[in-house]
This record gives structure tokens, sequence and C-alpha cells, in this order.
């Protein structure tokens, strides 16, 4: 592979086609649904390290404001008008009472600039308090269904929670990363808060949830995202 | 003069026809005259007896209750060992002397009636020692206690286990305040540290350098192969059928090699040639432990011949009828390669008798380096290590468990502990921050305090959650992750991805990194446990494995082991390439080498940098031959291809051996020096060490590998909970995450500073790069050549079986994108 066919290919944004509509997916592991304007952000897990700290374990307390970094620079690239939490947006129940001061103004500058849907995930489980933006179990727009947990036998269903992440092994070197993963009928964000690991999507936790000859697979890379053969997974 | 002994020890040695030895009676002498002692003895010297003839001494003539002899060993198996060999003797000399030992094993019930009612002897491990000084009462329980025992103390305080030693040793000097030390050690380069070592924590007390009289000095001789010798690799196939004919002439043969692999092949190796069917075992760290322990008592009953073994037999325990010690590959260090004889032949007045076997031709000249220090008696034992901050952040909070301590106190004390003594107050207390609250610049935790603070000033734990965390938490072994190996009936291999049931069950064949599987693809075969098997699939963090047909299987690449050439046997290596005269002495294929490598190129000479740049195939190479170890070199090779990239000599990769550096690129590096468009004093300047070495630990993975250590030691992560112990992966997983984190928000944590200090002298080794780089200043000497260089030939021969190092600037991530971006253009 040359590097000047490398860039030229890097020009070209990869697009995800999913049950009939389109989707950027962003190397941070955010699904920009231009279509809609609305980015899609899957297991943001904020305060996640602080929770640790409660149980004992002084993890640095610094994963939320990089999640929000994130977050905001993805919004101010997509100029998105909504944005779409697909569950365990927060690591606990209450963990928004957490929040630094600093951190809380800026998910407060999030929340101010556009609709926010917080869909309610396992570590999350009800409403947050104090939070701008809605809090809904699910949601269906324009045919497609949002949720945490994925689950076999919903058309165009859209879900997150099980961190989903490719290992391949080209050319005698193995890479392993989050990725965005679908069969047409399901499709499983990758999670992207800045504390979260990922799980191989060989692994048991995806077990009969996906029509495997008709998997597509995205993996996360530094500046873009490439899609992958699934023949090229490995455990 | 000595003390005459008391009449029931007397009359037990005259018993057994002995009398006690000039140094054991030393170490008595030390003792009754309120000195400590460092006894310097080799192996068979009767050091056991030498470091608690005291106690039966004084409490043959004092029988009074309570601890009063506490003996720490560095391996459990060691302390089991002593145990036995010390509870003979009191029960034939018939005193009411109870010793007995306390490790992992020891049943909870156990060790509960051992902290209310102590026996006289306590036999443990450092980490043993840390649950007993963090317990409230350990002032009660160390109260009484006259006597500690060091032994193996060189083995001990090469490592972080020393470290966390000095610090227990520093408190309970602080509990007991009749305490007198005896330290135990095999000969070592710098006896004066190691007695400072003892010192520290009792500044008050006389303490004693004591040496046992030398046994007769080791008969040792390197193979002299009718063989090719190979030009590289580490697999010494080629004196497999000469090895085995020794074996058969002596009566136990213990075969040292320096890593797994090597001892799987050599293993292998033997039986596929054992017409004779000799009992011959192996042994080694990956094995399971019911494996080990059957060798090792085959071992101890003499019904084995042979046993091919790493590190793993190193110290401790008496083997039996050990006759001779073979070293297959490179020596690495004198002191090493003297303890390794020392295993044969536990009687000091019979010499032992070893004999080296070099792998490849860099290994003779090494292994004859080796003779001659050997021959000499120099050692080159590493030093004593200076104290991590992941060690003292443990020991910090194991203190808040014991009692509420104040932190002018703590750091006191802390300072009478060798590997501390030099400890900036301004460390100890951010240290002391980041047991408390995390030591975060965003003071985000104070209300999750792991230690508060008392009206009184006075540091204590915050609550019992902490101790209890802390106590499962304890020690600095950290293990790479691991998972078990477990043999299962193959299901063959089709080509593609294979889904179908396989057999479930099986014989748990041992362990492995589980980086290794990382590597493997289903189907692909190794050996292990001197069967070659074929991957099958990782399961539950186990690793399914079948036996293969293959004959010809995937051998885990030579990792290089733990030990690094010597910098006494490099400078020796090189002092001999650099004396023609003594060449003789060489086996011809060696000698014809390097005469050779004198018509065509030069000889590095002992005092500088030779580097050669020559072109080959659409390549042009430059290879240096500092022999400074395998790790050293990776670190300047990662350092001067960013150089080289930066001077626009386009570098390619490099390959890293324990004697020389391969760096090759598209540029014609012979031109650009010539022209005077390079300049190799600038290139190996010591500048290196500045700011391309900060840019490339924000890249290196090698960071976050020492990373996790610090952060499990230090206790920001756990090793394991009760009840919901964490997979290996997560683990390391979770680690990554923290330490990128941490070091995008606070590249100045004290942890970052641990890990940075850890990596210098550990997996990057930048000491001693800092220090070649010093020493060749100045005296590059470049020899432009039209083609390869003999001296060359093994390190360009590696290239395909070491690990290659792709260009310095370019991630890997970027490097597999790439690979991902042709995958993806295929698709299309």
């Amino acid at each position: 592979m040359n590097r000047s066919l490398a860039e030229a290919i890097s020009d070209e944004t990869p697009m995800l086609h999913f049950a009939g509509h389109d989707f950027e997916p962003l190397p941070s592991g955010g699904l920009y649904w231009h279509a809609q304007r609305t980015l899609l952000v899957a297991d943001l897990h904020f305060e996640k390290m602080a929770s640790f700290a409660r149980r004992g374990q002084l993890l640095p307390p610094y994963d939320t404001g990089m999640t929000l970094a994130r977050l905001e620079a993805d919004l101010a690239l997509t100029k998105a008008s909504r944005l779409v939490a697909l569950g365990d947006s927060f690591h606990r129940a209450n963990a928004s009472s957490l929040l630094t001061q600093t951190d809380r103004m800026r998910l407060d500058g999030v929340t101010a600039s556009l609709d926010c849907i917080w869909l309610l995930g396992n570590h999350d489980p009800a409403p947050h308090e104090g939070i701008g933006g809605v809090c809904l179990p699910g949601l269906e727009v324009a045919g497609l269904t949002f949720t945490h947990e994925p689950r076999r036998g919903v058309a165009g269903l859209v879900a997150g929670h099980l961190h989903p992440a490719a290992h391949v092994r080209i050319a005698g070197r193995s890479t392993r990363r989050p990725c965005f993963v679908h069969d047409g009928r399901l499709l499983i964000l990758p999670a992207y808060g800045a504390s979260t690991g990922a799980l191989n999507i060989l692994s048991p936790a995806f077990a009969g949830l996906f029509d495997w000859p008709s998997l597509e697979v995205t993996m996360l890379g530094r500046e873009r995202t490439y899609p992958v053969s699934p023949r090229r997974l490995i455990s | 003069m000595h003390t005459p002994l008391p009449p029931v020890i007397a009359d037990w040695f005259a018993r057994k026809n002995w009398s006690p030895r000039a140094h054991q009676l030393d170490v008595l002498s030390s003792w009754q005259e309120g000195a400590s002692a460092l006894l310097i003895a080799p192996t068979g010297a009767g050091k056991t007896l030498a470091g608690f003839l005291p106690t039966l001494v004084d409490l043959a003539a004092n029988p009074v209750e309570g601890l009063h002899t506490l003996y720490i060993s560095p391996l459990k198996a060691l302390a089991v060992d002593v145990q036995r060999n010390l509870t003979n003797p009191i029960a034939e000399m018939g005193l009411a002397i109870s010793a007995e030992t306390r490790t992992g094993d020891t049943p909870a019930s156990r060790r509960a009636r051992q902290r209310s009612k102590p026996p006289h002897i306590l036999l443990t491990t450092p980490e043993q020692l840390c649950l007993l000084i963090s317990h409230p009462h350990a002032h009660l329980f160390f109260g009484s206690l006259r006597r500690i025992v060091l032994d193996e103390l060189h083995a001990l305080v090469t490592s972080k286990r020393g470290e966390l030693l000095s610090l227990c040793l520093a408190r309970i000097a602080a509990l007991a305040p009749d305490l007198a030390i005896t330290a135990l050690s095999a000969t070592v380069a710098r006896p004066d540290l190691l007695r400072d070592w003892i010192v520290r924590p009792l500044p008050r007390r006389e303490t004693r350098l004591l040496h046992a009289s030398g046994g007769a000095p080791p008969q040792l001789e390197i193979l002299r192969t009718m063989e090719h010798l190979p030009w590289a690799g580490h697999s010494s196939v080629y004196a497999h059928r000469e090895l085995y004919a020794i074996i058969r002439a002596h009566r136990t043969t213990l075969l040292f090699v320096n890593t797994r692999s090597q001892a799987e092949l050599l293993f292998q190796g033997l039986w596929a040639i054992n017409d004779e069917a000799l009992p011959i075992a192996l042994h080694h760290g990956s094995l399971s432990v019911e494996q080990r322990r059957k060798v090792e008592s085959a071992m101890v009953e003499g019904r084995l011949k042979a046993v091919v073994c790493t590190s793993t037999l190193d110290l401790g325990i008496d083997w039996g009828d050990v006759d001779l010690v073979v070293q297959v590959g490179a020596p690495k260090g004198s002191s090493r390669m003297l303890q390794r004889i020392g295993r044969a032949n536990h009687r000091l007045d019979e010499p032992s008798k070893a004999i080296l076997v070099p792998s490849n031709r860099f290994e003779v000249l090494e292994c004859e380096a080796a003779l001659e220090a050997v021959a000499e008696g120099h050692q080159d034992s590493e030093d004593p290590v200076a104290g991590g901050y992941d060690v003292l952040a443990q020991h910090i909070l194991g203190m808040g468990c014991a009692e509420p301590f104040l932190a002018d106190d703590l750091f006191d004390e802390v300072r009478r502990a060798w590997p501390y003594r030099d400890l900036p107050r301004e460390k100890f207390d951010r240290v002391l921050d980041f047991v408390a609250t995390g030591g975060y610049a965003l003071r985000a935790y104070e209300r999750y305090a792991r230690l508060r603070r008392n009206p009184d000033g006075r540091w204590r734990v915050a609550n019992a959650q902490v101790a209890q965390q802390y106590r499962l938490n304890i020690g600095t072994i950290v293990e790479e992750p691991m998972v078990r190996v477990r043999l299962v009936r193959g299901r063959g291999f089709k080509k593609g991805r294979t889904t179908g049931p396989i057999g479930m069950g099986g014989r748990v064949l041992g362990e492995m990194e589980e980086y290794f599987f990382g590597t493997l693809l289903p189907g692909d075969t190794f050996m292990f446990g001197g069967e070659i098997v074929a991957f099958e699939t990782m399961r539950d963090n186990e690793a399914f494995v079948s036996r293969a047909q293959a004959t010809n299987p995937k051998i885990p690449s030579y990792m290089g082991g733990k030990f690094p050439l010597s910098t006494y046997l490099a400078e020796r290596v090189r002092r001999i390439m650099d004396s023609p005269e003594d060449w003789s002495k060489l086996p011809d294929q060696v000698s014809d080498w390097l005469r050779l490598q004198r018509d065509v190129s030069l000889l590095p000479a002992h005092d500088s940098l030779l580097v050669e740049t020559f072109p080959r195939g659409d390549n042009n190479f430059l290879v240096c031959y500092p022999f400074e170890g395998r790790l050293a070199h990776q670190t300047l090779g990662m350092l001067l291809t960013r150089r080289l990239e930066r001077e626009r000599a386009r570098p390619l990769g490099f390959v890293a051996s324990e004697y020389a550096l391969a760096i090759w690129g598209l540029g014609d590096l012979s031109a650009l020096i010539r022209t005077g468009r390079l300049s190799l004093d600038d290139l190996f300047s010591e500048d290196m060490l500045g700011d391309d070495l900060e840019a490339w630990l924000d890249e290196s993975a090698l960071m976050k590998r020492t990373f996790r250590n610090c952060a499990i030691i230090a206790g920001l992560i756990e090793r394991r909970h009760p009840g919901k112990e964490k997979s290996g992966r997560q683990i390391t997983m979770s680690s990554d995450l923290i330490y990128d984190v941490l070091y995008a928000h606070e590249p100045d944590h004290i942890l970052i500073q641990a890990t940075r200090r850890d990596a210098a002298r550990g997996l990057l080794d930048i000491e001693r790069l800092g220090q070649m780089l010093a020493r060749i200043r100045a005296h590059i000497v470049h020899k432009p050549l039209p083609r390869i260089s003999p001296l060359a030939v093994p390190v360009l021969l590696d290239i395909g079986k070491e690990p290659i190092f792709g260009e310095g600037r370019e991630s890997a991530m970027a490097e597999a994108a790439d690979e991902l971006l042709r995958e993806a253009m295929g698709r299309d």
C-alpha cells in the first residue's frame, strides 16, 4: 500500500449503510446520522473512575473530562442538532451527583446547545437527576429502534451495551480495536467513554445475536475508521 | 576466642562426628557479642546451621516464651525445606524449641494461633512479613524478637521484594529493641553494600562481615564441539548428541538454559535421541505445580539422570546428588554462572564440575569470558536497587493499617531502609498524598480518602475495607496475565474460522503468558511441556490445545530471557576480540571468523564503538556493536531510527541482539557520512536520552506494561477481590486506559514517575544505554564496506527470528491501520 493511495482514500469518508439509512462512523466511536442531524453515542460511562474511587480504588478523576472533550469535538465537527446516548451514560445510578463542578458545567453546556435524549441503561436504569435533556427507555425514529441492550428479532435495532471490539490479524501483526458491527438488522455501537474497555465480537456474549454471513465490521482507527472483512477476525 | 557450646549442642556435634565450622562459630560469637553479621558463603558451607546456631545456643541456655528468631527466605519452598532441616537437629538435641513456617499455604487457624502464641522460630517470606507488621498488634508480636535471619539476601536485594523487605526491617527494628540481624548470602560483587543494607535499620549495632572459607575451585570448561557452530540462534541443536553422551557419563546432570522455549527445545531434542530411555525431566515456571513437584521429588530421590531447567532451580533447595552442571546458551554473568555451578556437588571440599555450551559464535566469546571471570573469582552480581515509589506506597498503606503514624516519624523510619536512604521529603509526601487520596492535582477524592488524619495529626487507615484491600493486594510480584493450557481432543483444521464444538475437559498442561496466544491462529503449533501441540481456541481464560502431528512446531519466539549480558562480561568479550594474541584458545571456527573480520573490516576495540555501513539488496545497513544487551540495544534502535528519519536517511526497521544492533533503510548511509551530511557523533550523542526519548515514551507499549506493575504494587489497581477475581485481560485493559487518562492529564503524577524509573532500569535499560553513550563519546570508528562483514552475519540472520521494529515515529496502530486499509481495498 503506498501512502498517496492511503491518503486518497482517507479523504473519502467511509459510510455505514444499515437498514436503508446512511451513517458516518467517526473514529471517536460516535455515529453521525446526516439525514436526522443526529449524533449517536453509546456507553459514555461518565464518572466510571470516580465510581471505582468510592470503593477504594482511587483511579484518576479525568475520564469524564476526556469523554466530554470527545463529545464536544464531535458535536462541533458534525454540527448535530440532536444527541442520542444509547444508555450507560453514567457508570452508576445517581452518579450525576458525583460530577465535579467543571465537568458539570461542561455537560450543561452540551445539553443546553441541542436536544439530548438519554436512553436508560443497565448502569443507569433511572432518569438522571438534574441533567438537561430527556431520559427514555427506548426510541423509534424513521423506522429504526434505539435501545441500550441488543436483542434479536427486531429489524433495524440500534444498540450499545456490549462494547464490541474486533481483533484482526493481517500480515503477521494483530490489532484489537473497538468497532461498529451490524448484520443489516442489528447494529451495535462501540463504547464511547474514555474509561471503557471492549469485548471481542467473537466472544460468547455476542453469540446468537448476528447473522454471521451478513456481518459487517468497521474498526476505529486514529484518524478514520476502517471496514474489515469478518474473515479476518480472530478470537 | 569462641565461647564453648552448651553441652546438649556440643554432644550433638560429637555424636555426629562433626565439629562446628569456623564461620558457624563466627556467627555465634558475633551474636554473643551483640553484633549483627553478614555471612558470605558458597553453597554447601552449612549456612543454615550457621544462621540458627545462635538461636539454638541462646534458647538452650535461656528457654523463654515468645518469638525469638524470624527467618526470611525468598522462596516458600526454601522456608519449608529449612524448617525440616532445623527440626531434626532440634529433636536430636532434645531441645524444647518450636520452629514453624508461615506461608500463603498455612491454614488460617494456624496463622491466627501463631499471632497469639508465636513459635520460637518463625520461617516465612517477605510478603508474610508485611502482613504481620501491618497488624494492629504487631508491637506485641515483635517485641520479644531477638534475631532475624535473612537467607539468600543477594537474590532479594536486587528486586522490589528486597525494597519491601527493607521497609519491613526498618519497622521491625523500631518494634524490637534487642534485634540483631544475620544475613546469609552467596558471593557478591559488593559485600560492603550488602553489609550497609543490613546496617541501615540498626545503625547503632556493630555489623560484621564474615566470609566462609571458599571450597575447592570449580572445574569449568567449554564444550569443544566437533560439529559446525551456528552463526546465530539459541537452539543449541548442534550439541544435542554430545550433550546426550555427557549425560550418560555422569550420575545426575542439571542442564540450565535461559528461557522456557530453550528448555522445551533441548528437552525435546534429548528425548528424540534418547535410545536408552534415560530418565530426563523438564522443569520450568510454566509447568503445573504438580508436575514440578513430581520432578523435584524424583530428583531428591536420585531417580533422574538429568533435568533441563530454567532459573526456577537457581536458588535454594538441595537437589541431591548432582555431579555436573551444564549451562546451555550464554552464561550472562559470572556470578550467576558461579551460583549455577554451585548447584553441583554440595560438598565443600570437592570441586563442582560444569560445562558451558555456547549456542552460537558470539556466545563462544561470552563463555570464554565467563570462564576467565570464574577462574579469577570475579563477581559481577547486580548491586542492591534503589527504592521505588510504588513499593513505598504499599508500605505506607500497611503502616496506616498497623497503627496511626506521624508523617515525620514514618519518613525517618523509611529512610532507615537502605533503598530509601536518600529519599527526598518531597517525594515521600507525594507518595503519602497518593496513598491517602490518589495524589491528583484535581483534588476530587477527599471524601474517598484511604488514609485520614486524626486531630493529633496522625494518619490512620480510613476504614476496615481499605485494610482488607491492602491485605489482599500485598507483595511486589506481579504475574504476567496467564492462561491455563488445557489439552483437548483436536477437531482438525479446515480453512477459515471453525465454529464447531471441540472436546471439553482434558488435562491442564500448565500456564502460559496470555500475550503469546494473542499472536497465534487456531492450528498454529508450538511446543509445551515437551510435546508439540496445536492451538485450538481460547475459552474462559483457558487456551485449548490438542496433540499435533507436526514435526516442525512453530516455537515460541526467543524472548531473550530476563537477564542481560552483564557489563563486566561484555567488557571482557570486547577485550577478547581486541586481543588476537589470545585467540588461540578459541575454537578454530571462531578465531577464523574473527580473523576474517579483521581482514575485511575492523575488530570492535574495547574502548570504542565500531559502526559499519554497507549496502545489501535494496537496502543500506548500519550495524554497530555496543555489547550492552538486547534491551539497551532495542532502546538505542528506537531512538536512532527516529534520528535517522529526521536526517532523511529513510530507515525502515532494525533488529537487536545481545551484542549488536542492525538498522536498515533506503538512504545511502555510507555516502551520507562520507559527505558529512550525517555525523555519527551527533547521531550517537547522549542528548537522544532527552526529547527523543520523551517523544518515544509517549507511544511506547513498554511504558504501559511497566505502569501496570507499578499501579498494582502501589494499590491503584487491585489484583484480586474476594469472590470476584478479575481475569488477567481485564486488568491489562483497564491499566492501559488508566495510563492513557493519567498520562494525558498529569504526566508528572508520582505513579508516572515511578513507571519512568522502572522502565529506565527495566524494559528500556536506559541506564545502561546512557553509560554506553558516555563511554563511546568521540570514540566512534566508522567503517564503510562494500558488503556485509563477517561480524554482522549473526545479527542479520536474526532478522526474521527476532522481533523487528518498524519506523520509530509511526506508531504501531498507524502501521496496522495501513494493513487494515490494504484489507479494505482488497475487499472493495
